[in-house]
């Protein structure tokens, strides 16, 4: 589903350049599990942006479902991120103004869905992260662990193949943050892809695939059996 | 995505930052009850304007006697009637540029018909005084030439004397006494409504001939007139006329240039344009204050959405990240902007209506609330958000979505 062929990106910052990403080639099927590690500074966030495309590599090329989307303008790009890609991220980043479903609504807001269609996918999605009972609750009336859960299930509401999640139990205590997974992995038991990037040793075994960064580079890949 | 929901987006970020919101609409709430205003006074100026010249005719001028206080001693303003059907004449024959004179003599007397009674004022004169004086007939007929001539005893009555001598019967052919002299009613002025000082329809117009042989015969004797309404061929001839009737009067009454004058020449007109001046002056004020205050406004509230964009990068991001496209965030934040300037808009229509009511209220002053300023105050405010808001919008909506997301 994803192929990505010598991918580099390089920052420019006055007078110096720091590459980020250095000829990276990397494919991931449908369904996948993968861990991306690394220290910080490896490129790992930078070559999970290019995923998301968020952002857009210096070099190289990117096929998503066989499309080259390095030709792709803002419009599309916002379109497949809107259609195919859910975000989870460390801070949660939910909107502070807005209840628990009209953040999870926001991606089919975008994407024009009928206030009645979306309504009922967001209580689905907010239902499927145990959150039924607390969807008009904002952001600060919630713990750490039911926003992430809110973000999860913002991330899910549009039925996308793949979730990218960064750090996504990096604000969360250990308890918290087993949940969280648990979650993750049930999501990929329906056939979502996740790509989750991560420093911790223990939340990287719920991957069946790990890969390791360094340097921009990825210098392991490998298979993860679960028990 | 739907309208509605930018809308309803744009209402919660205001909400949250309600004081903001209202302090930088203050440039636009200012401005446009500014325009409210402004347009009212010139509106209510215009208006009080036509409904004078309705009412008095226009291009006219007034002459008449003035008591002269030669020997010290002023004889009030009715004691002496110096004008003559000859001094009519007279400026008749020289001064081409009138076009015509409705001489006349007035009295307020006791009116007495149908068992009813009422003090009204009667004027005698002649036909020019419908015409100068933009009177039209309700039912009935202006004067004959015999009638005039031999000063019969008809009259026409105004709307309000009707009702109060006839209600609703039909005074056609009936006899009226006035101050016991009976007169025929041949005709009805159509109403022209009161003004602040009196109500014109209270009125009775009978024959020159007639109201100083029956009426007034002991206060105007011979041919003297209480005073003429003198209409002019055009109104750019009204300035000069005034002076050659000055001019001709005190060489027939014999007054020297600087000596003090038994007549009194008034120029309607000048009385309205300097009432227009003044309104005019008044409306460039506030003209300038309106446009000022709505540039000022526009720029706070270009600061501020400058503002709100930087303080809600990180969110911009969030929402690029879940898929807003570049012109979901443009409109959003156009929205936004449009809203305030919106929220400024109504509060000064209520403003603009509430001081245009105040102030024709408490200090008399002829304001007309024009809905087209209202209609325009909307434009302005809608139009001012627009144009000021595009800016931080478009910056909104240019953000690269990792650097937003990124955004501390």
């Amino acid at each position: 589903m994803i192929e990505i062929n010598d991918v580099s990106k390089e920052y420019i910052m006055g007078d110096n350049s720091l590459l980020a990403l250095n000829k990276v080639s990397i494919k991931i099927d449908n369904g996948e599990f993968i861990s991306i590690m690394g220290a910080s500074g490896s490129g790992k966030s930078t070559l999970m942006n290019i995923i998301g495309c968020l952002d857009i590599p210096s070099s190289g090329n990117y096929n998503f479902n066989k499309k080259d989307i390095s030709k792709f303008n803002s419009n599309q790009l916002a379109e497949l991120r809107n259609n195919e890609i859910g975000f989870v991220f460390q801070n949660f980043n939910l909107l502070p103004r807005l209840s628990a479903l009209e953040n999870v609504t926001l991606p089919l807001m975008y994407s024009g869905k009928s206030p009645k269609n979306r309504n009922d996918l967001a209580i689905k999605a907010l239902e499927e992260v145990g959150l039924k009972d607390r969807i008009h609750h904002r952001p600060n009336q919630l713990s750490g662990g039911q926003q992430q859960r809110v973000s999860i299930a913002r991330a899910i509401a549009g039925t996308p193949n793949i979730i990218l999640a960064d750090e996504p139990t990096g604000a969360l205590d250990s308890k918290t943050s087993s949940e969280i997974m648990k979650i993750l992995k049930l999501l990929n038991n329906k056939k979502i892809t996740i790509i989750l990037v991560t420093h911790e040793q223990d939340i990287a075994l719920y991957g069946e695939r790990i890969i390791n960064m360094k340097d921009g580079m990825i210098i392991e890949d490998k298979k993860n059996v679960i028990n | 995505m739907l309208l509605i929901d930018l809308i309803y987006l744009s209402q919660k970020s205001l909400r949250s930052n309600i004081l903001r919101s209202i302090l930088t609409s203050l440039g636009i709430i200012i401005g446009v009850s500014s325009v409210i205003t402004m347009i009212s006074i010139g509106s209510g100026a215009r208006e009080e304007v036509e409904k004078l010249i309705d009412r008095f005719g226009s291009n006219n001028l007034i002459l008449r006697s003035q008591s002269s206080s030669s020997r010290g001693v002023s004889m009030g303003s009715n004691s002496i009637n110096t004008l003559t059907l000859s001094d009519m004449e007279n400026l008749k024959n020289e001064l081409p540029a009138i076009k015509a004179i409705a001489p006349q003599v007035s009295l307020s007397t006791q009116i007495l018909a149908n068992n009813n009674n009422w003090l009204s004022s009667v004027t005698g004169t002649n036909n020019e005084y419908f015409e100068l004086g933009n009177w039209s007939f309700e039912t009935g007929r202006k004067f004959e030439e015999d009638e005039l001539l031999s000063g019969k005893r008809v009259a026409i009555i105004g709307k309000t004397v009707q009702k109060n001598l006839f209600e609703e019967n039909n005074p056609i052919d009936e006899i009226i006494r006035i101050n016991k002299v009976p007169f025929t009613v041949i005709g009805i002025l159509e109403a022209k409504g009161g003004t602040a000082w009196r109500d014109l329809d209270d009125t009775i117009v009978v024959p020159l001939k007639a109201a100083k042989q029956r009426l007034v015969g002991k206060k105007f004797p011979g041919d003297q007139i209480r005073s003429m309404t003198i209409n002019v061929s055009s109104s750019d001839l009204l300035s000069k006329t005034e002076k050659d009737i000055d001019t001709v009067m005190r060489k027939l009454h014999k007054i020297s240039a600087n000596g003090n004058p038994d007549f009194v020449v008034r120029n309607f007109a000048q009385f309205l344009n300097a009432r227009q001046e003044s309104s005019k002056v008044m409306s460039i004020l506030l003209a300038t204050v309106a446009g000022i205050s709505l540039i000022v406004g526009g720029i706070g509230i270009m600061n501020i959405m400058l503002v709100t964009v930087t303080e809600r990068t990180k969110e911009i991001g969030v929402c690029m990240s879940v898929g807003a496209k570049k012109k979901d965030i443009l409109y959003q934040f156009l929205i936004e902007s449009l809203m305030i300037s919106l929220i400024g808009g109504g509060i000064g229509i209520i403003l603009g209506i509430g001081v245009v009511y105040g102030v024709s209220e408490y200090f008399n002053w002829k304001m007309k609330l024009d809905y087209i300023s209202i209609l325009l105050s909307f434009g302005f405010s809608s139009s001012i958000g627009i144009i000021f808001g595009f800016y931080p919008a478009r910056k909104a909506s240019n953000l690269n979505p990792i650097d937003a997301l990124r955004y501390e």
